[in-house]
């Protein structure tokens, strides 16, 4: 009898498991987690550890349901700043949420995708930065969607002549998202790191606590310039578009 | 001297168990063996369509499935649709990528016919035709039984490879293009034959004919 339930369960363990999930993202192991949203993006859960890339060098853990549903109405209601048509402009559809996102074996808070419009969020990230950082992704899928507009020699030329950025943004050791003190063009030291985290940094402050940046944008031109630069990009996208 | 060994009650109750067992074994063999035998047949021309023009008749092992188009929903794709059942070329098609009680996939033209096919080149066939773009809507609730094109990862990339679905899958709504509805004979494509541990099938079921009602 034990051998014949061996057999049976063999058969439903191997048995084919449909995943249309997967289907469309290509990240195993999910579910829905909301779908009929105002602005049509589909929250989408982490229900078993997933490893994804051609090196399945990204890696991710189930979510813990207490965890993910105090995560999840912060996850929304920083996601309800943006309506519908941006979103899809900018092929954000699909929000992945799970716990402790390494790349490489280096922690991250998010990673976009904006071939399969998905980002997937780490919900265990550091609460006080946790917000930017969900807009901080949102920008690089705006500005992979829109790299026309977001013209990095542009950018770097609206710095002093004699600042270089890294040359990636994990091969340095500026990493802190601390707001500085003085600006001095710079909202963090992770904006020193390349131009897109540069950019990505002054999007995300302008999403959580616009004022504050302008206020110090009034003593600091560089600062001023990069705003702008990224406002009238944001117009060009959409014209409706406000932080 | 032999006495007369009578049956013990466990011994007698063994026996009619035996029997039992031979019978069940035997008639389940034919009855089991027809995967068709509880699948309601479905004739077409005993029903009344509203719009009888945008009405199809798919037929498999099982007998009629009958499917609603919405030309309305997707212009250019169902003119594309209707046009290659017109022309017959998906009869013979195989459903060659089968999820069980999730979706059924045919229309390779090029490589998945039943007569004439490639198991290494299976669902990357062409029609010939070239690609169309994609038709999205919103308002397409992709429920049991919906029919839309199968596309490759991007968009506009449909061609004439189409999945019904066999549950509701809400995560498809504006994602792929929709055709239209099963109305009749679903079960019939519940009967369609998948792989064991795999989507894509070894031998698969096929598209007999496929044509307009009109």
């Amino acid at each position: 009898m034990r051998i014949l339930l061996i057999l049976i369960s063999i058969v439903f363990i191997t048995a084919v498991k449909a995943d249309e999930i997967y289907n469309l993202i290509k990240i195993p192991n999910l579910d829905i987690y909301k779908i009929d949203t105002k602005n049509k993006i589909r929250y989408l859960n982490t229900s078993n550890d997933f490893r994804i890339g051609l090196e399945k060098n990204i890696t991710c853990a189930r979510t813990d349901p207490n965890n993910l549903s105090n995560k999840f109405l912060i996850i929304k209601k920083n996601l309800n700043s943006y309506s519908p048509s941006f979103l899809k402009k900018n092929n954000i559809r699909y929000l992945v949420m799970c716990e402790n996102l390494f790349i490489s074996n280096i922690n991250t808070g998010g990673i976009p995708d904006t071939k399969k419009r998905t980002l997937i969020i780490d919900i265990n990230f550091n609460p006080k930065y946790f917000e930017r950082m969900i807009h901080h992704e949102i920008f690089h899928m705006i500005q992979k969607s829109n790299s026309k507009y977001f013209d990095e020699e542009k950018w770097v030329s609206l710095n002093r002549e004699d600042f270089e950025y890294a040359k990636c943004s994990t091969c340095s050791d500026r990493l802190n998202l601390d707001l500085y003190k003085n600006t001095e063009g710079f909202l963090t030291e992770y904006s020193k790191s390349i131009p897109s985290e540069d950019m990505a940094e002054v999007f995300s402050f302008l999403m959580t606590d616009k004022a504050k940046v302008e206020v110090k944008s009034d003593d600091d031109m560089i600062l001023k310039n990069k705003i702008d630069f990224i406002k009238s990009s944001l117009l060009k996208i959409d014209s409706s578009f406000k932080f | 001297m032999i006495n007369k060994v009578k049956a013990s009650l466990s011994e007698k109750i063994l026996f009619i168990f035996l029997i039992l067992l031979f019978l069940i074994a035997f008639s389940s063999y034919f009855l089991l063996k027809d995967k068709c035998l509880f699948v309601k047949k479905i004739n077409p021309n005993e029903i009344n369509f509203t719009y009888k023009e945008n009405i199809v008749v798919m037929n498999v092992e099982c007998g009629n499935v009958i499917i609603e188009l919405d030309p309305v929903m997707s212009p250019n794709s169902v003119e594309r649709f209707k046009s290659l059942i017109k022309n017959g070329s998906y009869d013979g098609s195989t459903f060659y990528r089968v999820i069980k009680d999730t979706l059924i996939q045919a229309g390779d033209l090029e490589y998945g016919n039943i007569d004439d096919i490639n198991y290494t080149k299976i669902g990357t066939g062409k029609s010939g035709l070239g690609l169309l773009k994609s038709e999205l809507s919103d308002e397409f609730e992709f429920k049991k039984g919906s029919v839309a094109f199968a596309r490759k990862d991007n968009f506009d990339t449909e061609d004439s490879e189409f999945f019904i679905t066999l549950k509701d899958i809400p995560i498809y709504q504006g994602e792929y293009t929709p055709l239209g509805k099963v109305i009749y004979g679903i079960d019939a494509l519940e009967k369609i034959k998948s792989g064991n541990k795999s989507a894509y099938v070894l031998r698969p079921d096929y598209i007999n004919y496929f044509k307009l009602l009109d």
